[in-house]
């Protein structure tokens, strides 16, 4: 077994792995993605194009790449394993998953997009100093991104050792290496617009699977849900904390532990939504009235996905038994490829290895996009920089390559170690740096520059304390250091920290002199209608970007132009670009 | 970041934000989606804090293998749904025509 992956015994024997099959099926799924991102490169243009698709992403296109992002290798293969071993306590994380979505909806969906900006910083700069804000936004955004793209490179590895049976340190690292190059490839080529053909593909195939592997159990217990789930119980595995497969207790456990599962929850619960490269999407629709119905939509979707994981998750202890699906927790993600094996047979496992692949390929081409966006639009703000006028579209596609290139490296380069932990720490960080502020900003409105600064750097920093002295940096034998033990912190930190934020946020606000009672007015009044005054400089630049959106004269971000249309002409770039200038030159 | 960066438009807003018309839209709004929020991440909470601290509760069985937990799971899916679908309906048919109209009053030519 490789070292790479820092597995713990026992040694995983892949028995069910068909390179023969898997590697000509994702050479094909390669090429096809290319063909389907290739087809819009034509409309990327103006730099509007590149980071939010010039805002014509229409409500079903958005639906379907949305409801694709809580379908990643964490949720898909992890969880259901999960189920599998833990049962009714791990499928409560999908419920967790699916409140925020709904979280997702009420609170970011509609009013994000009628804010029309690009970036985070776009947002906590209505309420703040620009530079502090735009500062803050490219902190959190960039940490965030750093976390979860290490965590998705390391993803791509498992898959190349569970699905396709390559375990040597070399093979794994230069997989990586070439799957990470080509998702830079993709988002190079053709920004937002590729990224969402990219995302909107690759939830077709993972609905697909997931409806076909649904098919295949409900088939092998003559479509009776009862019986699987009896035998799901009958062949449970025994876990030391006892407890049926059915109920809770397996990983909520007994007296203070509880706390523990129930802190997980929460903070998935309240962080997910909030995690930039996922909400930001909402500003390449069309409209806020066509975020909301994309969000409502996806949540949908995703509800309906994540009730059929669960029963398949269930049904793979089912078939397997006791003894075949992942005992371990670092082995939670054998139950799926075998239960795929036994229902499916060889061809089966390495038709979906491509899928499998792809699903990571769709959130770090997300994230990138994300990352390229923050450094364009707050980092190079909050420096003082002003991106040149015509170089800018090159600047970009020069900055995506550069970020892209070099998270891959060191992606690859972090491999070797446990960082497992990245994926609980970046939700929980964007459920203490970035729902506080978002919720003052649009409600509250008293909070100013001071509130946010507390929020964002009092939350971080008491949020990478408590997680350095957490279970997934030291003690247990898949942390990162498990020779050492300094850990008093069993809960999620995001207990904690989330709401820290929202005090940290408040006693920051009164502790500092500064109110704008216009710029909230302003604010409430945007997010609310997606309306622009006119004559409003400050707007300016969102007027062009709506100009952009909505056709010559379009005054608002709300004024979208009809789906579908053809990619802007020249002209509304040129304009934007003049009438940027002068409110980035504050 | 203040009202004098942009006196138009700024007082603009800060004329339609005290207006009657934005004050009823933001009245619905609000009202709606924390009649909402309460609803669903109270239920949600709940019934999470049961699986923790109630196991026994949630154990019960009801028919065959399903028991108060999954069955509470299976409600929370479908609580999801409603809840994404009565927001859209409602903020179709109530909300946006009166976020039509504050906009136009917004966006209009200045008096």
């Amino acid at each position: 077994m490789s070292t790479i992956l820092a597995d713990p015994p026992p040694p995983i024997d892949n028995t069910w792995a068909v390179p023969g099959i898997a590697i000509p099926a994702t050479i094909a799924a390669a090429v096809a993605v290319y063909f389907v991102v290739r087809s819009v490169r034509d409309s990327v243009r103006t730099p509007d194009d590149f980071l939010i698709a010039n805002r014509r992403i229409g409500p079903v296109q958005n639906a379907v790449a949305l409801a694709s992002a809580p379908l990643m290798y964490s949720t898909l293969f992890i969880i259901t394993g999960h189920i599998a071993l833990n049962g009714y306590d791990a499928a409560m994380l999908l419920t967790a998953f699916t409140t925020s979505m709904v979280l997702g909806v009420l609170l970011f969906a509609s009013p994000i997009r009628n804010l029309g900006g690009y970036s985070l910083g776009d947002i906590f700069a209505m309420r703040a100093e620009e530079r502090s804000a735009r500062r803050a936004a490219a902190v959190v955004t960039l940490l965030i991104y750093g976390m979860f793209t290490i965590i998705s490179l390391a993803a791509i590895a498992f898959i190349f050792n569970r699905w396709f049976g390559l375990d040597n340190v070399a093979g794994l690292g230069a997989s990586v290496l070439v799957v990470g190059l080509v998702t830079v490839l993709y988002a190079y080529m053709a920004g937002m617009a590729g990224v969402t053909r990219l995302l909107v593909f690759k939830a077709i195939l993972t609905l697909t699977v997931v409806l076909v592997l649904t098919l295949l159990v409900l088939a092998e217990f003559n479509l009776n849900i009862f019986d699987i789930l009896d035998k799901a119980e009958a062949n449970r595995k025994d876990v030391p904390a006892g407890y049926d497969l059915l109920g809770p207790g397996r990983e909520f456990g007994e007296g203070q532990h509880r706390l523990v599962h129930l802190s997980k929850l929460f903070c998935v619960a309240v962080g997910v939504a909030a995690i930039p490269f996922l909400f930001m999407r909402n500003f390449a629709t069309t409209s806020g009235k066509d975020a909301r119905r994309s969000a409502g939509w996806a949540s949908m979707i995703v509800v309906g996905i994540y009730m059929c994981m669960a029963l398949v998750g269930f049904a793979s202890v089912a078939v397997l038994g006791p003894e075949r699906i992942g005992v371990i927790k670092a082995h939670r993600d054998i139950s799926l490829p075998k239960l795929v094996d036994e229902l499916g047979g060889p061809v089966m496992i390495g038709v979906l290895a491509p899928i499998a692949l792809l699903t990571i390929v769709g959130v770090y081409a997300a994230l990138l996009i994300n990352a390229v966006t923050c450094v364009t639009k707050d980092l190079n703000v909050a420096r003082g920089r002003k991106p040149g006028r015509a170089d800018e579209l090159k600047d970009i596609r020069r900055n995506t390559l550069r970020i892209g290139i070099g998270s891959v490296l060191v992606g690859v380069a972090m491999l070797p170690v446990r960082t497992h932990i990245f994926i609980p720490t970046s939700i929980d960080l964007a459920g203490t740096a970035i729902l506080p502020a978002v919720v003052y900003a649009l409600f509250w409105r008293r909070f100013n520059t001071a509130g946010l600064k507390w929020i964002v750097y009092g939350g971080t920093a008491l949020l990478f304390f408590l997680v350095i002295f957490s279970n997934g940096v030291t003690g247990p034998e898949d942390a990162i250091f498990p020779g050492h033990d300094i850990k008093f912190v069993d809960i999620e930190p995001g207990l904690i920290t989330v709401p820290a934020g929202f005090l940290l946020g408040w006693l920051g606000s009164i502790s500092s002199k500064e109110r704008d009672d216009a710029a909230f007015a302003e604010m409430q009044v945007r997010a609310l209608t997606g309306g622009l005054a006119p004559g409003a400089r400050k707007d300016a630049a969102r007027a062009a970007a709506a100009a952009a959106a909505g056709g010559p004269g379009g005054q608002s971000p709300n004024g979208a132009g009809p789906n579908g249309r053809g990619p802007a002409p020249g002209g509304p770039d040129d304009h934007g670009n003049q009438t940027r200038t002068p409110s980035e030159a504050r | 970041m203040s009202s004098t960066d942009s006196p138009a438009g700024g007082d603009r807003y800060v004329a339609v934000h005290g207006s009657a018309g934005f004050k009823t839209l933001q009245r619905k709004t609000n009202s709606f989606l924390i009649r909402a929020s309460v609803l669903f991440f109270g239920w949600w909470f709940i019934g999470t804090s049961l699986a923790a601290f109630a196991p026994g509760f949630f154990r019960q069985e009801i028919a065959g293998p399903v028991n108060v937990g999954l069955l509470f799971m299976f409600l929370t899916f479908v609580v999801v749904v409603t809840v994404c679908a009565s927001y859209l309906r409602y903020a179709a048919n109530r909300l946006d025509p009166l976020t039509d109209q504050v906009r136009a009053e917004l966006e209009g030519e200045p008096r």
